[in-house]
């Protein structure tokens, strides 16, 4: 088998993706960068919400609505959208936009499915990680679980929900050299 | 005269009572027995086995010869007991020895099916460390270069999903590096991410 023409090369997985992690506890880099990607989606799609409001009311009312930070009804309706973004998310299936690209999943301690109401008590806890100057987090760089207090609190941990390892066997299945090397 | 007529009657006679004789004798001779009672060892030490060998013509004894029914009648695991292998072995030049050797014309006389009948299949595989084997197979070479590749990539979707591996991939390499650096820290050995969770350990065991 060999990477026909035209085909863009697959992007080469590092070599920690040669054990499979699958099921094990997600460290900080892979939770913040799915943080990161959560706050761009959530905030895009606000974004894009009061766009399309602003564009409604300019067509019924010929007027324009002014949002800025500094009202004080668009931050509240902006950590409500938080708040139903992750709490919706973790309670459907444990992933969010974020955790989804990053291959997490949140999970009950003992491996189980988030219930709706432990979605809520994690998406309230949330904010006391960072309010007690990001403390909260240093579980999961020093706790055996790599719990965060928000974790500890709503009786959630962090998992790799995909497979490194297949990962990197459909890289070598792709790459030109597969299959094209005569047997030895 | 008479000594004349009879002469080869009397020898054509003689020769059916030894051909007879011979076969009786055979038939008597219980050759597990007979090897038993031989010192092999000090038997091969006694010959100059180079200088028989390079005068037989294997190949023509080796066809007048009935493998199958001579290996029924020995046994050979016992006289393989009683032999010191190494010592004649040693003395044999193997590699001449097989040069002259047709072996697929032994191989045809043999009834392999019948050697593979008498093999206790379960206890040499008993013996056989699979897991060892599996350890040996080098699973990323066997998929690179063999069609089970395809196979995988058939199965897997576009460039999206290979994008997708590759960010969670150097994450991951991230995430390792982390906490690599936060055990050294610590002066702690570290041996991977720890987890998985008791239940999901649960159902993988099932």
């Amino acid at each position: 088998m060999t990477t026909r023409a035209g085909e863009a090369m697959p992007f080469k997985p590092p070599a920690a993706a040669r054990e499979s992690f699958q099921g094990h506890y997600a460290g900080f880099a892979s939770r913040f960068a799915a943080f990161v990607v959560d706050v761009v989606v959530l905030t895009g799609i606000f974004m894009l919400a009061l766009a399309a409001i602003n564009f409604a009311a300019s067509i019924l009312t010929g007027k324009s609505i002014d949002f800025n930070r500094s009202n004080i009804w668009v931050v509240i309706a902006y950590f409500a959208w938080v708040f139903i973004y992750f709490a919706l998310f973790w309670g459907l299936n444990g992933r969010t936009a974020g955790g989804a690209m990053f291959g997490l999943q949140v999970l009950t301690g003992d491996g189980g499915d988030v219930s709706g109401r432990r979605a809520i008590v994690r998406t309230l806890a949330f904010p006391l990680s960072f309010l007690i100057l990001g403390l909260g987090f240093l579980g999961i760089l020093l706790g055996d679980q790599r719990r965060a207090l928000h974790d500890v609190i709503a009786g959630t941990v962090v998992v790799y929900s995909w497979d490194a390892q297949a990962a990197r066997l459909r890289y070598l299945s792709r790459s030109p050299s597969s299959g094209a090397r005569p047997a030895p | 005269m008479v000594r004349g007529r009879l002469a080869p009657q009397m020898e054509a006679a003689a020769q059916a009572v030894a051909e007879r004789v011979i076969i009786l004798v055979m038939d008597a001779v219980d050759l597990n027995v007979m090897l038993a009672r031989i010192d092999l060892n000090a038997v091969l030490r006694r010959i100059d086995i180079e200088e028989p060998i390079d005068r037989i013509k294997i190949n023509e004894v080796l066809d007048r010869i009935d493998l199958n029914a001579l290996l029924a009648q020995v046994d050979l695991n016992a006289v393989l007991r009683r032999v010191d292998i190494k010592e004649p072995i040693d003395r044999v030049d193997l590699d001449g020895l097989l040069d002259r050797v047709d072996v697929n014309q032994i191989v045809q006389q043999v009834d392999v099916n019948e050697v593979i009948a008498k093999i206790d299949l379960d206890a040499v595989l008993d013996r056989i460390d699979m897991n060892a084997i599996a350890q040996r197979i080098d699973v990323e070479a066997l998929v690179e270069h063999t069609d089970l590749g395809a196979v995988i990539a058939r199965s897997s979707s576009g460039i999206a999903s290979s994008l997708f591996d590759a960010i969670r991939s150097r994450t991951i390499g991230v995430d390792e590096a982390i906490a690599r650096w936060v055990a050294r820290i610590r002066r702690r050995p570290y041996t991977g991410p720890p987890g998985p969770p008791t239940g999901l350990r649960a159902e993988a065991g099932s």
